[in-house]
């Protein structure tokens, strides 16, 4: 008997939204889990997901991608990479592996919802496969480091980031329960597949594999492009979602999704991603700068999908733009200058070669990053280590989660958004951070950063070890400069130069 | 007597810190314990000059002798620290 083609039955096979006898339609599929927006359910099924595969199709492209990721990991476990890379190098994968697998099997979950509650079909289907995607990066992604704890315990972080209350930690646990855990299927769409993966993860991974490969670690690139092979499919279930919406007098309530979810991504990629473009990743390895990639794959690529959609550009997109310049400096300072706080090593990335390559890229960073970063050298050349540590914490904002900082030096222009609300002042580290917290306050309004955590008396003793004890930091785990300090020499042989 | 805490925002740093200080505390006091955490750490000193404080979005300084009870300054307000340069 001839088989049929895959789309001369696809749509009849999936199309699976029967008529319940028994229970009624919000039984079948509560509202608030299902997020029907008031469109009847025939309308749902116009959903025309723009990948089709079917599960037994899934599977077999799923074994060949495992079978080639892991003969990689396989053939190069006694290569030295690791043992040999940059410890740069080194700190991204530490700061990738803590803060991405858990995540991931949280997805799953998310994408789990989309495929039992949605009610268009073709979601519920290309969620199925979504949700054992983020299964595979769990397991993958808490798989490959394994191999490096008995060498460097921070890369433990890779499990156990998410169970701790350590700042990042928080701060990531606060954007995906908010995106992806505490969202009904429809906004898990829009906000998780559209807004994160759409937005910035597809591409940024595609970016992390070039980085990796560039670095030498072949491994790791290939850990990452297979995953992305995944994001670039499952990426999709946004957008006909909200094409539905836009066609059903919606639009107003997409738009406000997407605005949340793009922002909260682009605060949370200002701190992981930017530190490892601009200052992580070795000078000779660098082949763009990450406002230079932002604006091509990030800004480039998500404004057209929105225009293609028929959404706006979200208001705070000129803030968005300006941001691209700044922010990441900041957090990249904060993370190295409250070093002690986070599971990997940062890298200082302010050689006097690699400071010319930043003034190139944004010009004018000498003259305000450069003046905090001129302080640290001084400190570090004169012995006085103490100094460039830090003995209070960072004020951080009650919708991101990370410190509240923006431009120093001599273009200072630092705010702080705060607003009253029940009796109580919040703060925020931007305008949208804020705009965010007002469009649900009662959604946000309970939770307490570490900042507040430590006013209410939950951090004991009330000082930096009471602070790396509360964020579960044990020694061997607390981070510390990458080099080593290493790179400070250039600056001791500058100073004995000038001085002779 | 009482700790009182506050949001430091110091000229030419990059980030907005903690300072625990106490309400009977001058704005001088207060601007040392901010200066603590900001110069010579991120900001270059500036000698001769002195720290004042102002409220976010004023320009008017407070009174160096004010004290934290006075000043109608609210706990976990956000306060500038700005350098005034030396009067000649």
């Amino acid at each position: 008997m001839a088989v049929l083609n895959r789309t001369d039955w696809y749509d009849v096979a999936r199309t699976t939204n029967w008529t319940p006898k028994y229970v009624t339609e919000d039984e079948l599929f509560p509202p608030e889990l299902s997020g029907s927006f008031d469109i009847p359910m025939e309308k749902w099924e116009a959903y025309d997901e723009p990948y089709k595969q079917t599960y037994p199709e899934y599977v077999k492209v799923q074994r060949e991608k495992d079978a080639g990721v892991y003969s990689v990991k396989a053939a190069l476990e006694r290569s030295k990479m690791f043992e040999n890379a940059d410890p740069g190098w080194q700190s991204v994968l530490k700061l990738h592996f803590g803060a991405i697998p858990r995540g991931e099997y949280a997805a799953s979950t998310a994408e789990a919802r989309m495929m039992r509650f949605s009610k268009a079909p073709g979601m519920r289907n290309m969620a199925t496969l979504g949700s054992m995607d983020e299964i595979r990066h769990a397991q993958l992604q808490l798989y490959f480091p394994h191999e490096h704890v008995s060498k460097d315990r921070q890369f433990d972080w890779a499990h156990k980031a998410f169970d701790t209350n350590e700042w990042a930690a928080i701060a990531s646990r606060h954007f995906f329960d908010d995106i992806m855990m505490a969202r009904d299927a429809i906004s898990v769409g829009i906000m998780l597949t559209f807004g994160f993966e759409t937005g910035f993860t597809n591409m940024q991974f595609l970016g992390l594999a070039a980085d990796a490969a560039e670095a030498g670690d072949f491994t790791f690139s290939s850990l990452i492009s297979s995953i992305q092979t995944d994001e670039s499919r499952h990426a999709q279930i946004g957008g006909p979602t909200l094409q539905i919406l836009i066609e059903n007098g919606r639009k107003e309530e997409a738009q406000k999704k997407v605005d949340i979810a793009f922002w909260r991504a682009w605060r949370l990629f200002s701190v992981l991603t930017g530190p490892i473009m601009d200052y992580y990743t070795p000078l000779e390895h660098r082949k763009q700068s990450f406002k230079e990639f932002m604006q091509e794959w990030i800004v480039e690529q998500f404004e057209r999908s929105i225009l293609d959609l028929g959404l706006d550009k979200p208001w705070y997109w000129d803030i968005f733009l300006e941001q691209l310049d700044q922010q990441h400096h900041g957090m990249h300072l904060g993370v190295w200058y409250w070093r002690p706080t986070v599971w990997w090593n940062p890298t200082a990335g302010v050689t006097p070669e690699e400071r010319d390559w930043l003034e190139e890229k944004y010009p004018g960073w000498n003259d305000t990053w450069g003046h905090c970063w001129d302080v640290i050298i001084d400190n570090l050349v004169e012995g006085r280590t103490e100094l460039t540590l830090p003995e209070t914490l960072p004020i951080v904002c009650n919708m991101c989660n990370l410190p509240v900082n923006y431009t120093p030096g001599n273009g200072w222009n630092v705010q702080d958004y705060s607003l009253e609300y029940n009796g109580r002042l919040y703060h925020f580290g931007s305008e949208p951070d804020r705009w965010i917290f007002e469009q649900e306050p009662e959604r946000y309004a309970g939770h307490m950063t570490l900042v507040d955590r430590f006013l209410a008396g939950l951090v004991q003793p009330m000082d930096l070890g009471g602070a790396l004890a509360y964020m579960d930091l044990a020694p061997g785990e607390s981070g510390d400069d990458a080099h080593g300090y290493s790179w400070v020499e250039v600056y001791k042989q500058l100073r004995m130069k000038k001085a002779s | 007597m009482a700790l009182f805490p506050l949001i430091s925002n110091f000229e030419g740093d990059f980030v907005l810190q903690l300072v625990p200080v106490d309400t009977e505390n001058t704005m001088d006091e207060v601007a040392a314990a901010a200066a603590h955490h900001s110069v010579g750490r991120r900001v270059k000193p500036r000698p001769g000059h002195v720290i004042r404080v102002r409220k976010q979005g004023s320009e008017e300084l407070i009174p160096r002798t004010a004290k934290i009870s006075e000043a109608g300054i609210k706990p976990m307000e956000c306060l500038e620290f700005v350098w005034e340069a030396p009067k000649h």
